[in-house]
C-alpha cells in the first residue's frame, strides 16, 4: 500500500496544530528533552517525508525510531491523531525505499565474542520461532552496537528452556458445563519467555467453562514488525492469522498478551488492512478478540475460591501501554487482582507510565530505556509490593530486569498466574 | 559570518552537548503552534540549550559581536511564530534551563529559571499550600519563561489577572551580554516603586529586549474550596448580561467561560458523554475561596443566572465539577470535530473586546464565517472579553487557506473596531505585527525607540511584536 494512502497519513497529518500536549506526556521526550524526540516532531517529520522535503533514509529512520510506540501521545492528542501509527507507517515507508538499511551487519563483531554469541543465539532462536529472523537481523541484532548488545544480554538471560507450545496440546475440553468455545491466541512472548502464563491461561479458562483451542498454525501478531518498519510483513501475518482463526467457530479469541490483543484489535486492523479487500473479514475476526483480563471480568465474571491462595500478599499493578493506552483496559486487571483471596492491591504512582521495554526498544536504546525503567522502579519500590503484576511479556521481561537492577525482591507475574495458583490445583501438564 | 562558522563557534563556546547543528535536527525547531509556521516552517541556523546565565551571556556576546539574530524559545507552544527564527538566527531553547532556585515560603515567593513548566511549578508549590495563579490552557506544557515573555493568563484571569501581576523581579541578559536585575538587585520586597518599572516593561516583551534567565514570582495561598456553575442560554445576549449582573452583585468568580452554539456542537461531537445541552450559549462560572464564601457566591450566581437562563446547575462535588468543567477544557481540542476532514487553526484566535461588545462580536464573527464559507467555533474567557475563535479548514487546500487568511484579517479588524485588541493573551509575534501601528498610534514609535535602547543592533528576536 502506498505510504501516502495509509489512512492516518492521508487524513491526520494536517490535523496537528503543534500544541505540544504530546510533548508533555512522552516518556522518551522527558529524557531527551529536545524537539527531535517530541511526538509532534515525529508528526512533523512524517509530513516532511510525505511531502518529499526529506528523503526516506537512515537519518530520518533513526529519529523516528526513538519512540516506544507506547501510544501515550496518541491518547492525549486533542486533535485525535494516532501519532504512533503515523510513525510506524513512516518507518515502513523508509524501510521499503531503503532495503540497504537491513544490511548494516555487525555479525563480524558478534560472532567473535562468546558472550555476545550466547545472546545472539538466544535472540536468533526466538527469532526463528517467531518468524522474525530477518527483522531480528536488522533491528534486534544487526543495528545494535556491540556495547548495547552486551548490556542487553542481561535482559535476555532468563529465556526458559521449554516453550509453552511444547507443553500444550491443541485442544482442551471445558471442565464442567461448556459455555464458550475460545480460540487462544498464544503469542510469541508468552510462548517463549513466559510459558507458565500460557499454562495458567489454559487452566483458568477451562476451569471456567471454556473449551480452549490453540490453533497450531498461529503466527506472530505482527506488532514487532509494525514497530520496526515492516508493515507489509505485519499485513501478511494479520491476514494469515485471520484466515486461520476464522476457520473455526469461536465465540471469542482470547490472548493473555497486551501487545497481541492490541495488534489484533479492530483499530489496528483498520490501520493495517483498511481499504483492502479483507477488511470486512478482518473486522469480523477482530470483533471476537478480547484481552484475557477483560474476558474474565466481563464475560466470565470470575469467582476465585476462598480456599485457594490464602497467603496474604501485597501486589502492585503496572499498566502495559498496549492494554491501557491502546485499548483503554485499566480496571479489569485490577478487578481481577482484587478478586484473588489474600491479595491486597497497592497502586503505584503513574501506573500507566511506560516501563521503557517496548519489545526491541530496550535492545536498540538500552541506556535510555534504563532511565525510563528506573522511574518506573521508583514508583514500584515506593509501594513495597511483594509481587508486581502486569499483562505483557515485554513489560514482564523489562520489570524483571528492573528488580534485578535495583536489587528489589519482588516477583513479576501475570495476574493469571496468581489466579491459577489460587485455584490451588497442580498446573496442567501435557 | 557564514552559517558553518556560526555552528562551529557555538559548539566551541558551549560544547557539543548544548548545541544542535545538524540540518535535520534543526528542522524540528522550525515551528510553533501558529498557523504561520504550519504553512511555512523555517529552521534556525543553530539551536543552543543554555543551562546557566553564563551560557546565555556567552551566546549573546557572541551574537552581538557578529550581529547574529537570537530567538529565545520555551516549549514552542505559542501561537504567533514568536519563537521561530523567521529571518534566520540562533534559537535559544530555554526549556531545559528549568530549576526552581528557591521557594521562599515565609515571603510567599518563588525564584525559578525560565524553563520550568507551569504545571510542574504549581505541583511543587502545592506542597507548601501555595500557587502561581495564572492558568493558561497549556499549563501542562508551557514554560514560565514563555508565560513571562507573553504576559500569559488564561482561565482564571478574571480574578487573578495576568502573569505581570506576579512577577516581582527578573534577571535579564541583554543583547550586548550585560546582565540586569529588575525589581531591585537584592530586593525581596513585594511592593517596590523605586526606579522605572523595567519588570513590567520586560513582561510581555516577547523576547525582543533581552533573555529572561531568572524570575522572581509572587505566590498566593491556595484556596480551600471551589465550585462550578453552569448556565444554559437560548439567547446569546443573555450571557454577557448575566456576567455583568454577577459582577454588579459584588461577586468576582475566578473564571467565567463561554461556549457558543458552535463550540457546544464541537464538544458534543468530540465527547458525546459530556452531552452538553444544545443552546445559543453556555456559561461556566468558577468560584473559589473559603467554603462559606464559595457556597454564597455559587448560590448567588445561580439565582442571578436563573433570571435569564433555561437551566442552571451549581456543583461543588469534585466529580460533577470535573464533568462540567470538562466541556470547557476540551473545547480548544474539540473544535476540529465540526468537520471530519478539517483542522482548527491558530490564527485570529485571541481577540479581546469590552464585555458590552461580546455578544455583537460573536455574532459578527459568525457572519464573517458565513461570508467566507468557513466554520468558526467560538469560545473563551468572557469574564474579561477574551474571545477565542477557531476557524476550521483543510489547511492543505490552498483555496481555503487564502480564504481563511482574509477571514482572520477581518476578525482582527473587527476587534479593533469593537474597541478591543487583536490579542488578549497569546501575543503578537509575527502574525499580528501588522496591526501594531493601528492599535497603538504614536505610542508604537516610542516602543521602537525603547527597543533600540536595549537592542541597538536589532539582533534580539527581530521582526516580532512591534
Ligand atoms: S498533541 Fe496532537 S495536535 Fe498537539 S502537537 Fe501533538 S500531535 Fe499535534
Ligand atoms: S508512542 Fe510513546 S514514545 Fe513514541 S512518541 Fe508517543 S509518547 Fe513518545
Amino acid at each position: 500500500m502506498d505510504f501516502r494512502n495509509i489512512p492516518p497519513v492521508k487524513e491526520q497529518i494536517m490535523k496537528c496544530v503543534r500544541c505540544g500536549k504530546c510533548r508533555s506526556v512522552c516518556p522518551v521526550f522527558a529524557e531527551i528533552r529536545n524537539e527531535t524526540a517530541a511526538p509532534r516532531g515525529h508528526v512533523f517529520m512524517v509530513q516532511m517525508l510525505r511531502d518529499g522535503v526529506v528523503e526516506p533514509n537512515n537519518e530520518i529512520y533513526e529519529r523516528l525510531a526513538n519512540c516506544l510506540m507506547c501510544e501515550t501521545c496518541s491518547i492525549n492528542c486533542p486533535s485525535g491523531i494516532d501519532i504512533h501509527e503515523l510513525n510506524a507507517a513512516a518507518r515502513s515507508y523508509i524501510y521499503e525505499n531503503n532495503p540497504s538499511l537491513g544490511k548494516e551487519l555487525i555479525f563480524d563483531t558478534l560472532w567473535t565474542k562468546p558472550g555476545l554469541l550466547k545472546t545472539s543465539t538466544k535472540l536468533m532462536w526466538g527469532a526463528q520461532k517467531t518468524g522474525l529472523q530477518p527483522l531480528a537481523r536488522r533491528t534486534g541484532l544487526t543495528r545494535l552496537l556491540p556495547g548495547d548488545l552486551g548490556k542487553a544480554e542481561q535482559i535476555l538471560s532468563s529465556v526458559p528452556a521449554r516453550s509453552a507450545r511444547s507443553q500444550l496440546k491443541n485442544k482442551y475440553k471445558a471442565q464442567g458445563e461448556k459455555k464458550y468455545t475460545v480460540g487462544y491466541f498464544l503469542g510469541c512472548g508468552t510462548d517463549l519467555l513466559n510459558p507458565g502464563v500460557a499454562l495458567a491461561t489454559v487452566d483458568v479458562l477451562t476451569r471456567n467453562g471454556c473449551e480452549v483451542i490453540i490453533p497450531p498454525e498461529t503466527k506472530c501478531c505482527g506488532l514487532p514488525h509494525i514497530a520496526n518498519g515492516k508493515l507489509e510483513t505485519a499485513r501478511l501475518l494479520a491476514i494469515h492469522n485471520i484466515k486461520i482463526f476464522n476457520m473455526y467457530d469461536f465465540d471469542y479469541i482470547i490472548t493473555d498478551c497486551a501487545s497481541c490483543s492490541s495488534a489484533l484489535s479492530r483499530k489496528n486492523m483498520e490501520f493495517l488492512l483498511g481499504g483492502l479487500k479483507i477488511e470486512d473479514e478482518a473486522k469480523l475476526f477482530a470483533d471476537k478478540v478480547m484481552d484475557l483480563t477483560k474476558f474474565l471480568i466481563e464475560i466470565i465474571d470470575i469467582k476465585i475460591p476462598e480456599n485457594g491462595y490464602n497467603e496474604k500478599i501485597k501486589v502492585t499493578y503496572h499498566d502495559p501501554c498496549h492494554l491501557a493506552n491502546a485499548q483503554g483496559i485499566k480496571s479489569e486487571p485490577r478487578e481481577l487482582l482484587k478478586r484473588i483471596p489474600g491479595v491486597t492491591l497497592i497502586e503505584m504512582s503513574d501506573a500507566n507510565r511506560c516501563c521503557g521495554g517496548s519489545g526491541t526498544y530496550v535492545l536498540t536504546h538500552y541506556d535510555l530505556s534504563m532511565k525510563i525503567l528506573d522511574k518506573k522502579m521508583d514508583s514500584i519500590m515506593e509501594t513495597g509490593a511483594e509481587k508486581i503484576a502486569t499483562c505483557c511479556p515485554s513489560c514482564i521481561m523489562q520489570l524483571k530486569h528492573g528488580t534485578k537492577r535495583h536489587n528489589y525482591k519482588s516477583e513479576v507475574v501475570h495476574p493469571i498466574e496468581l489466579i491459577s495458583q489460587a485455584y490451588n490445583k497442580p498446573i496442567l501438564k501435557k | 559570518m557564514d552559517k558553518k562558522q556560526v555552528k562551529k563557534e557555538l559548539t566551541n563556546l558551549l560544547g557539543s552537548k548544548k548545541v544542535l547543528t545538524n540540518e535535520i535536527d534543526l528542522m524540528y525547531y522550525s515551528y510553533d503552534s501558529s498557523f504561520l509556521t504550519k504553512l511555512k516552517p523555517v529552521p534556525p541556523t543553530a539551536v543552543v540549550f543554555p543551562k546557566s546565565t553564563e551560557d546565555v551571556q556567552k551566546v549573546m556576546a557572541f551574537a552581538y559581536n557578529h550581529e547574529i539574530n537570537v530567538i529565545p524559545r520555551g516549549a514552542g507552544t505559542g501561537e504567533t511564530g514568536g519563537c521561530v527564527a523567521i529571518n534566520d538566527g540562533i534559537v535559544l531553547d530555554l526549556s531545559t534551563f528549568d530549576e526552581i532556585v528557591e521557594i521562599d515560603v515565609s515571603n510567599m515567593q518563588v525564584i525559578v529559571r525560565p524553563g520550568i513548566v507551569h504545571a510542574q511549578l504549581n505541583k511543587e508549590l502545592a506542597k507548601y499550600n501555595l500557587f502561581f495563579p495564572p492558568d493558561p490552557g497549556s499549563s501542562q506544557m508551557c514554560t514560565v519563561g514563555g508565560m513571562v515573555a507573553n504576559n500569559a493568563s488564561g482561565l482564571r484571569a478574571v480574578k487573578y489577572g495576568c502573569t505581570e501581576q506576579y512577577v516581582l523581579g527578573l534577571e535579564v541578559v541583554l543583547p550586548n551580554g550585560d546582565v540586569i536585575t529588575t525589581g531591585g538587585v537584592k530586593s525581596k520586597a513585594i511592593k517596590n516603586v523605586s526606579g522605572l518599572n523595567l519588570t513590567k516593561l520586560m513582561v510581555g516583551s516577547e523576547g525582543i529586549l533581552g533573555v529572561v534567565t531568572k524570575i522572581r514570582l509572587r505566590c498566593w495561598p491556595k484556596p480551600k474550596a471551589r465550585g462550578i456553575a453552569m448556565a444554559v442560554f437560548d439567547n446569546l445576549d443573555d450571557a454577557p448580561a448575566t456576567v455583568l449582573e454577577v459582577y454588579k452583585a459584588g461577586i468576582l468568580p475566578s473564571g467565567i467561560e463561554i461556549l457558543d452554539s458552535s463550540a457546544i456542537e464541537a464538544v458534543n461531537q468530540f465527547k458525546p458523554d459530556i452531552n452538553l445541552p444544545n443552546a445559543e450559549a453556555i456559561l461556566l462560572f468558577e468560584v473559589d475561596g473559603n467554603p462559606p464564601s464559595v457556597e454564597y457566591e455559587g448560590t448567588t450566581i445561580k439565582e442571578i443566572a436563573e433570571k435569564r437562563a433555561r437551566m442552571v446547575e451549581w456543583a461543588t462535588d469534585p466529580k460533577r465539577m470535573a464533568e462540567l468543567w470538562e466541556g470547557r477544557s476540551v473545547t480548544a481540542a474539540a473544535a476540529a470535530r465540526v468537520r471530519p476532514d478539517g483542522s482548527r487553526i491558530f490564527a485570529g484566535e485571541d481577540i479581546s473586546v469590552p464585555l458590552s461588545k461580546v455578544a455583537d462580536t460573536l455574532r459578527a464573527i459568525r457572519k464573517l464565517g458565513e461570508k467566507y464559507g468557513i466554520k468558526v467555533v467560538n469560545y473563551g474567557h468572557i469574564g474579561d472579553g477574551n474571545v477565542h475563535t477557531a476557524p476550521v479548514i483543510n489547511p492543505e487546500n490552498p483555496e481555503e487557506v487564502e480564504k481563511v487568511k482574509q477571514l482572520v484579517h477581518e476578525i482582527h479588524l473587527l476587534a479593533i473596531e469593537m474597541e478591543g485588541t487583536t490579542t488578549g493573551e497569546h501575543g503578537v509575534g509575527v502574525v499580528r505585527r501588522e496591526y501594531a501601528e493601528v492599535e497603538h498610534g504614536l505610542a508604537h514609535q516610542y516602543m521602537k525607540k525603547i527597543k533600540n535602547v536595549f537592542d541597538p543592533k536589532g539582533i534580539m528576536n527581530p521582526d516580532k511584536l512591534i
